[in-house]
């Protein structure tokens, strides 16, 4: 990226809503200066199902972001998600070349290179290569392992695809806008790296994404992605199983959801109802309290049960011990901490965005936009010049997202 | 050192996925921003292009208007002169026609008078100057190429050789080779009107360049043997007379294609070339005819009477094929 500003966009194109922020980026600094939101539409589990619907909800998001931030923005970081994307490992080895051992640049790009060479099924297309952290000798390499002596290098992707057709559907809502996608950002990554903190990375920890219509999951280890994935199953299925269960439309179900649901069942009492509205209109009606829990908590327990069987070997307690960190707006749902807790068997809390975060940006809906600045712009600086990533070049990106 | 990597597969990413615009897929408020992006880059290149045009204009404008330069740039007297030219002048030639004083500076110049100081000599046929600040004065030049030379009275009496030009201008040739000129034939049977100093361009001399010129570029040994052109039965006959170096007279049609009547000429020319007396006078205007007069009936070495062959029909290159068509072609 060049030094000059640049009028940066992170689109979150969700189930439930559209989010936009408009990011000042000066090549050392990020500010975020504007913000649009809108409700979705034409988007199911996160795909575009009705393009015109989706771009309109997206562009009104967009221009609002605009108008608020003053400024045009010239490109954009996508956030992506939705049942279609999958992921697998690869690794690969070689043999140090040098006849000192002396591992250089060459058998690094070579290493990498064979990992990531991996043939997907027609139709595919990879969305991120996520390396995981070099290994000379059978020894961990947080870092580079340039110049370090050994005789073995290996290292591993988890390499993220999803269909073509589904991704160019998103990019094309964007283009329609005149914008460019400079970056295509897994919204489990771009929320994770949000509410997790370098430290828990390090010691493993596991970031749930729970949104409307998907459940994105990246699971960290040794300070870097280990293993993402998405359940398709999200907040809606629980205003679904509520709307069929207690025969509710499904406003009325949301509206039930939103203030009675929880993911843990707390009330004893069988015979304690409590109103619709509470407003005594026509129509408004009571239900038990009770009722309304068990079914919020199954649909809960289950979901948080697929995506720990989604996850198999790659988790378990031991390798997980900073825990779960719970994001997006379902995981507003009373009770989810402790759900979690007990299905994955280690400490779980809700996620909170950094302290310099403005305090209008730090509900849970704004994590994954964020995250789509915060990793988007990272990336894109360390694709540019990869020699700064050493000096810590978001130290003033840090500084600066407090700024509104 | 880096290991060989052979054909690795190779996955598709998401960035080969194709961004067109594409105005049908676009909101409204996406085509008033790919409008509004066009229109800006479209002014952003006119802006740059005004500027550009405006700096040439200015530089012009400084170049021809001395006021708008500053008054040091304005006392910088002429020190050198650049001379272009698709000819033989030279700069010192240029120094004595401009006759400039030693001080003059370059914003003190006339250059529409210097222009008409050059024309006046008539071996230029175009002229333009122009100014290169600080010091130096740059002239274009077009010459006249001489075709041949006539004899004029001095203006302080006796003859004076001068140079023809193609157009009828008569002029004083400078720096030519005299090699070159003295292969030049001399012009005879014009009148020399005198204007001024000078004299006034020859009338039809554009038949006479094109017969010179044509001998010169397709027969040459044969225009070498020319000695005086005369345009004196021009006017009356439409006639071009050419006195060879021996001494033979050759009529040739003004109006005529003088491509066929040299070849003619070339033919009757060697047909002659045995004989001890050349022919005095070879009519060439009469058409197919070739009329050849002799000072005596030609006779041959062994002391008989020549007996002349018929010319034969002439044979032109395919391309100008002028043999007259058969029975069965008619």
């Amino acid at each position: 990226m060049s030094s000059r500003t640049t009028f940066i966009g992170a689109v979150e194109i969700g189930t439930s809503k559209v989010t936009v922020l408009v990011g000042e980026y000066t090549g050392r600094e990020l500010a975020i200066i504007g913000r649009g939101e809108c409700s979705s539409r034409g988007v199911i589990k996160g795909s575009v199902v009705d393009y015109k619907a989706a771009s309109e909800c997206t562009h009104s998001a967009l221009e609002q972001a605009e108008r608020e931030a003053g400024e045009r923005i010239e490109l954009v970081f996508l956030a992506q998600t939705g049942g279609h994307l999958e992921g697998f490992y690869n690794e690969a080895a070689v043999s140090v070349t040098a006849s000192d051992n002396l591992i250089d640049a060459g058998d690094v790009r070579t290493v990498c290179d064979l990992a990531k060479s991996k043939e997907l099924p027609a139709g595919r297309m990879v969305v991120h290569n996520i390396r995981r952290p070099f290994r000379v000798d059978g020894r961990l390499i947080p870092g580079s392992p340039e110049n370090l002596v050994g005789q073995r290098l290996e290292v591993g992707y988890w390499t993220v695809h999803g269909q073509e057709p589904r991704l160019a559907d998103n990019i094309h809502v964007i283009r329609g806008f005149n914008l460019e996608v400079r970056e295509l950002v897994l919204a489990s990554l771009a929320s994770g790296h949000m509410v997790t903190t370098p430290e828990e990375r390090q010691h493993g920890v596991l970031a749930i994404d729970l949104g409307a219509g998907t459940t994105d999951f990246a699971l960290y280890r040794d300070g870097a992605p280990h293993t993402t994935g998405v359940v398709p199953v999200g907040g809606t299925h629980l205003t679904n199983d509520l709307s069929i269960g207690l025969r509710l439309t499904d406003g009325q179900a949301e509206k039930l959801k939103l203030r009675f649901g929880r993911a843990s069942a707390q009330t004893k009492d069988k015979a304690q109802k409590v109103w619709l509205d509470g407003n005594f209109a026509i129509g408004d009606r009571q239900f038990p309290l009770l009722a309304i829990e068990q079914i919020t908590a199954a649909r809960t327990w289950e979901l948080l049960e697929v995506v720990k069987k989604k996850l198999g070997h790659a988790f378990s307690p031991e390798t997980c011990a900073a825990g779960v960190v719970l994001t997006g707006g379902t995981a507003k749902l009373a009770g989810m901490a402790e759900t979690a807790a007990k299905v994955f068997g280690v400490p779980a809390h809700l996620g909170e965005a950094p302290t310099w975060v403005s305090e209008n940006l730090r509900d849970p809906g704004y994590h994954t936009a964020l995250g789509l600045l915060y990793y988007g712009v990272s990336a894109q600086a360390e694709r540019a010049t990869p020699a700064r990533r050493s000096r810590g070049f978001l130290t003033g990106v840090k500084r600066l997202f407090a700024s509104t | 050192m880096s290991h060989p990597l052979v054909n690795l597969p190779q996955a598709r990413s998401w960035r080969d996925i194709p961004q067109p615009v594409k105005p049908r897929t676009m909101s409204r408020e996406g085509r008033w921003r790919l409008t509004t992006a066009t229109l800006r880059a479209t002014g952003l290149a006119a802006v740059a292009a005004a500027l550009a045009w405006g700096g040439w204009i200015g530089t012009e404008v400084l170049r021809e208007s001395p006021k708008k330069l500053p008054a040091v740039a304005m006392a910088v007297p002429v020190k050198s002169f650049e001379l272009t030219t698709d000819g033989v002048l030279d700069e010192s030639w240029l120094r004595r026609a401009l006759a400039l004083p030693k001080t003059v500076s370059l914003m003190e110049l006339n250059l529409e008078q210097l222009r008409a100081r050059l024309l006046a000599h008539g071996q230029v046929n175009a002229a333009n100057l122009t100014r290169k600040f600080p010091d130096t004065l740059a002239a274009r030049i077009a010459e006249r190429s001489p075709v041949a030379r006539v004899m004029a009275a001095a203006n302080g009496g006796g003859a004076k050789a001068l140079l023809v030009a193609r157009d009828g201008v008569v002029f004083d040739g400078v720096g030519f080779d005299p090699a070159m000129v003295a292969t030049l034939p001399w012009l005879d049977g014009v009148k020399l009107v005198r204007q001024g100093n000078d004299l006034l361009p020859i009338e039809g001399m554009t038949p006479a360049a094109d017969l010179l010129a044509k001998a010169r570029l397709e027969a040459d040994h044969l225009y070498q043997t020319w000695s005086v052109v005369s345009l004196a039965r021009l006017q009356s006959d439409h006639e071009l007379e050419v006195r060879t170096k021996q001494g033979t007279l050759l009529v040739f049609d003004a109006d005529g294609d003088f491509f066929r009547q040299l070849a003619k000429l070339n033919y009757q020319w060697e047909a002659f070339a045995s004989l001890p007396a050349p022919p005095t006078k070879i009519d060439l205007s009469l058409g197919r005819e070739v009329a050849v007069t002799f000072a005596q009936p030609p006779v041959a070495p062994g002391g008989g009477a020549v007996l002349l062959r018929p010319a034969p029909a002439l044979v032109f290159p395919n391309f100008f094929n002028s043999q007259p068509k058969t029975k069965r072609e008619l």
